[in-house]
């Protein structure tokens, strides 16, 4: 198929997008977000996702995430169809499958530290203190959990929302430019933080980001731009993947 | 930025939230509608009564002064003789006495026939001569017909009761006053200044219509049917140029300065004259006081109304414009960095609650003239009367549109102020979305389930939006439930006393004497009887100095079985009979007004006898102001073995025509509980309008709390919408939440109403009409459930707009 990326490794793939679209009719006219994208991801991989603005990164997270749904193309997340247009299939999946960290925290603020992990767990019928515990431990706040976000740092709100959202053991963990509100000191240790989450957790982890200071953190580095992928290399590697077709404009 | 385009810029957003603007638009218009509706009902009854009154050739001429008699008959000669007396103690430098009268008024009976059969209907006649002065009758132009009776065989009937029963001009009547009976030919239907509403004497409720009679005779036409000289009296009436300053009973101050000095030259001319009679001026006589109260009434309701429904349209508009601000704090932010100075942003949020007060306001003052036709209509259909001339004085619309638009100005100035208070690094710099949760909360929360904690918490993170809803929540209420809290309270103790405590089946009232007779035919029948009294002449003299007249009853025995007439005493012992200062028992409308306490010995005047009494208990469910006696004991002061007998008579035994002319009126227990029920029926359609725009307003301030509660909330429910939370899961939330503040909402507003029934108790309740306010649970059940599913209803709206919720659009908003 057009697109698909030459594997480097042999491991089974966790989800794969196929001649995926988003457009949107505005007065304006079309807007291609997405226009054809052919991902595949494998279990464990820890993605970043580049592009400047307007790429289309942000709204292939969101169709990876399942809040958005595609105008046209596959998409299998573990073998299975991931619902589209259907908003409570499409939470139900977002509850089984996928964990969120956002750029500024978005924790309760009425709610203590421990509570909002408690709380995710609760919606999602996982209630469990001692992993919420063992969470906090292993992002380094265990000594925070009585605490009011408000009464907490920045970083440290951030890595509240990383141990929020592996709470209930997602399968992918995404990111929208989870280190953009922290500075470079705070987002190194928070980079370190997920990557030591996720390998423990084993979840596979996909993130948008402007920085290319956190590639170091990543196995692959995809670049995106006019909604199509322009580039797909293993971190690990330095060969960028080549592409059959030329990059349009949004 | 010029401020037009500022204010346009706010009139658009304002324009986003239409359904709360449509809320609060309503709001208003309801408030002024009412203050129209009240204002013009109160300034059009006054007028009425003034033209009734009037000594004029239109006018009836109400009497100043009553002495009425009702335990014998005074002749002609005592009559002159009293007036004689009091011209010649008038002092010259006060205004002069217009006219002495005596005239006769006695209860009896109508016997009239008609489809259904003959039926004995209770009435009340009055011997009115053709040169009389005072207390007339009055024939407004369209609404009356014939002319006064002159002759012995003419009568006038009431407008109220011709309808009723089928009468017009012509037609001839029987009566009779306990001396058997008379037909007279009706010459004349009009109507009198003392029966302007129909109820009998001592009692608050008319009868059903065509179940009272009330009819004027000459006074030649009294004397042939009671058998007594011409000019025979039983009453004496006084009328003084204009109108003498009486002491209104809901007041504490003594306004009755100018009636008192007439009041002390006709004690003393009765005195000289050796007559005993009750001295009564306006405040004092029931009939007339009660329209007087009623119009007082509808004018002190008209301003808290308005007050209230503003207040309510006040905090919601105040509430909105405050989360406009919050909402827009962005944008203020953006203007203010770009250099738009304070006073310009201010301004818009100053006019804004302006504009919508005027659209209000214009609504209302469209509407109000149709609500006031409707009051003064239910008002003619209630009281029977009619109001000719309808108008709305120019200063009501003043008054209204003035105190509304001026609570409507007051609730923008906070959320102005506040809006231009706003430092735009603050709100750029994300500051103002940073807080810390409160730690008595987690305290307090802790244990339960995060999601019930998180509802808790949230629900009283705007402790002042909060209270501000239950405020208005509460005054919603107040609105729907004081009225209904107190009308069931009343009926509750009042029809329920009648209905259950008394077993009765006819009251048979009699002249001093006559009871002979009737418990003569009661016997013969099998009927069981019990002799009792029931005068309207006792005289205390209350704490604040000012003379109270209250009726005297006397029992057989206040003991279960003792009397067909069960008295509810609340506290203390019934009387009984002692060497020491007679027992008697008060009702607790009484003891209140007076000032007085079970346990208190007072002296009192029972029929013109000064006599001790030691009060021994405190009695419920009497309107009138009444004092019990044992029989035997207010006899032996009187001299009066019975004025009435009760009747409990044997199934297949009918009261007939022998009973009637050996009696003065019988008043049927059913008829009298029916009369009521239908009062209150119709009471209850005005209660029922007052209590729908009530739960209006209850649900308009629960729709604005919840929708902005959503609102405000979006990001954290889209941030758990996007970790995957269930919509079954956050509607739970929510769901507890408007439980939450349904039950508290519920509880405020219970209080508030019984708060509003105490109020408007004390300021109805006056010494003649006391409105005990009892707290009726199922009422109480009833206002917390309409709040609970108010709340409870809001829950699917805020379920819509979860599942409607644009997460891609949340998202980029929780990435900025």
């Amino acid at each position: 198929m057009i697109g698909t990326l030459v594997r480097w490794y042999d491991t089974m793939a966790l989800l794969t997008m196929t001649g995926m679209k988003r457009h949107y009719e505005t007065p304006a006219g079309t807007v291609r977000a997405l226009d054809g994208i052919d991902l595949e991801i494998e279990e464990g991989e820890r993605v970043i996702l580049l592009g400047p603005s307007g790429s289309g990164k942000t709204t292939l997270l969101n169709c990876l995430s399942a809040l958005d749904s595609p105008t046209d193309g596959e998409y299998i997340f573990q073998e299975k169809n991931v619902p589209r247009n259907h908003s409570e299939k499409m939470t139900s999946f977002r509850r089984d499958n996928i964990g969120y960290v956002f750029q500024f925290f978005n924790l309760l603020q009425d709610l203590t530290v421990m509570e909002n992990i408690l709380l995710i767990q609760e919606l999602a019928g996982k209630k469990d203190t001692q992993r919420a515990e063992e969470l906090l431990d292993l992002v380094g706040l265990g000594s925070e959990k009585g605490r009011f976000p408000g009464e907490i740092s920045g970083g440290q709100q951030q890595r509240v929302a990383i141990a929020r959202s592996i709470a209930k053991k997602p399968t992918l963990l995404l990111g929208d430019e989870l280190t953009g509100n922290l500075d470079t000191e705070t987002s190194q240790k928070v980079m370190e933080v997920l990557v030591e989450a996720c390998a423990k957790e084993n979840i596979t982890a996909v993130f948008v980001t402007h920085d290319e200071a956190l590639i170091q953190y990543a196995t692959r580095v995809i670049r995106i731009d006019s909604g199509r992928i322009i580039s797909d290399e293993q971190h690990d590697k330095s060969r960028p993947t080549e592409l059959s077709e030329p990059t349009q404009d949004v | 930025m010029s401020s037009n385009l500022l204010n346009k810029r706010l009139a658009r957003s304002l324009w986003g939230t239409k359904l709360r603007l449509v809320a609060v638009i309503g709001m208003i218009f309801v408030g002024v509608f009412a203050g129209i509706t009240f204002g013009g009902y109160a300034a059009n009854l006054e007028p009425m009564y003034d033209s009734i009154y009037d000594d004029s050739e239109n006018g009836a001429n109400l009497a100043d002064i009553w002495v009425d008699n009702q335990s014998g008959i005074w002749t002609p000669e005592q009559v002159n003789a009293f007036c004689s007396g009091v011209r010649n103690a008038w002092p010259s430098d006060a205004a002069a006495l217009d006219s002495c009268e005596g005239r006769m008024i006695l209860k009896g009976n109508l016997f009239h026939t008609n489809d259904t059969g003959n039926h004995l209907i209770p009435s009340i006649w009055h011997g009115i001569p053709e040169n009389a002065d005072i207390d007339r009758n009055w024939f407004p132009e369209g609404h009356s017909e014939g002319r006064t009776a002159v002759g012995a065989e003419e009568v006038v009937m009431d407008a109220h009761v011709t309808d009723a029963l089928g009468m017009s001009i012509g037609d001839r009547i029987e009566i009779g006053v306990g001396n058997g009976s008379f037909e007279f030919d009706i010459v004349g239907i009009a109507y009198h200044p003392l029966h302007i509403y129909i109820a009998p004497e001592g009692s608050l409720f008319p009868p059903l219509p065509g179940e009272y009679g009330i009819g004027y005779l000459s006074d030649l036409g009294m004397a042939r049917m009671t058998g007594n000289e011409i000019g025979s009296s039983n009453n004496l009436m006084l009328d003084v140029e204009g109108t003498p300053s009486f002491d209104l009973p809901n007041t504490d101050e003594d306004e009755g300065d100018e009636i008192d000095g007439v009041k002390a030259i006709v004690s003393d001319s009765m005195e000289a004259n050796s007559l005993d009679g009750r001295i009564r001026d306006r405040g004092q006589n029931d009939a007339v006081e009660f329209m007087r109260q009623d119009l007082d009434g509808a004018k002190k309701m008209a301003t808290p109304f308005t007050v209230m429904i503003q207040a309510i349209a006040a905090i919601t508009i105040a509430l909105s414009l405050q989360r406009l601000v919050q909402s827009q704090a962005r944008e203020i932010a953006i203007l203010r960095t770009l250099g738009v100075p304070r006073t310009s942003l201010m301004t818009g949020y100053l006019l804004a609650p302006l504009a919508i007060g005027a659209f209000g306001c214009g609504l209302g003052v469209l509407a109000g003239p149709y609500g006031m036709n409707g009051m003064l209509d239910f008002y003619e259909e209630l009281v029977g009367l009619p109001i000719i001339e309808r108008s709305i004085p120019l200063e009501l619309y003043g008054s209204v549109i003035g105190l509304t638009m001026f609570i409507v100005f007051v609730s923008g100035v906070f959320p102005a102020w506040k809006a231009t208070r706003m430092e735009p690094l603050d709100v750029l710099g994300g500051h103002t979305d940073l807080r810390v949760g409160s730690n008595l909360l987690r305290t307090l929360t802790g244990w339960m389930p995060t999601r019930l904690g998180l509802s808790i918490r949230s629900s009283l993170r705007k402790p002042i939006r909060l209270s501000m809803t239950f405020l208005a929540v509460g005054i919603s209420l107040m609105l729907a439930g004081s009225i209904q809290m107190m009308t069931v309270g009343l009926t509750d103790t009042i029809v329920g006393g009648l209905e259950e405590g008394q077993t009765w089946d006819f009251q048979v009232y009699t002249q001093p004497g006559g009871e002979e007779a009737i418990i003569e035919w009661a016997e013969e029948r099998d009927a069981i009887h019990e002799a009792i009294i029931e005068l309207p002449f006792g005289i205390l003299q209350d704490s604040s100095g000012v003379d109270r007249t209250f009726t005297l009853i006397a029992l057989q025995g206040y003991a279960e079985g003792q009397s067909m007439r069960n008295v509810e005493i609340i506290s203390g012992d019934a009387p009984v009979q002692t060497s020491g200062p007679l027992q008697v028992m008060m009702d607790e409308g009484s003891l209140d007004m007076a000032g007085w306490a079970v346990g208190d010995t007072r002296t009192v005047d029972v029929a013109g006898t000064s006599t001790e009494i030691q009060i021994t208990g405190s009695v419920r469910g009497e309107v009138a102001r009444t004092m019990f006696f044992l029989q035997s004991d207010l006899s032996s002061i009187i001299g009066i073995e019975a004025t009435a007998i009760y009747l409990q008579i044997p199934e297949g035994v009918e009261v007939d025509d022998s009973l009637a002319n050996i009696s003065t009126t019988i008043q049927d227990r059913q008829v009298l509980i029916e009369g009521i029920t239908s009062l209150l029926e119709q009471q209850t359609q005005v209660l029922s309008t007052i209590m729908g725009l009530g739960i209006l307003f209850t649900l308009a301030v629960m729709f604005n709390t919840m929708v902005m509660n959503i609102a405000e909330r979006d990001f954290e429910l889209a941030t758990l919408r996007v970790l995957g939370a269930s919509t079954a899961g956050l509607g739970s939330m929510l769901l507890f939440e408007s439980v939450l503040i349904g039950l508290v909402g519920g509880l405020v507003g219970v209080l508030f109403a019984f708060g509003g029934a105490i109020g408007l108790a004390a300021s109805f309740s006056t010494w003649q009409f006391y409105f005990p306010v009892v707290l009726v649970p199922s009422v109480a059940y009833q206002l917390m459930t309409i709040v609970l599913v108010i709340a409870i209803a809001m829950v699917p709206i805020g379920i819509w707009r979860l599942r409607n919720m644009d997460l891609v659009e949340k998202v980029k908003d929780l990435s900025q």
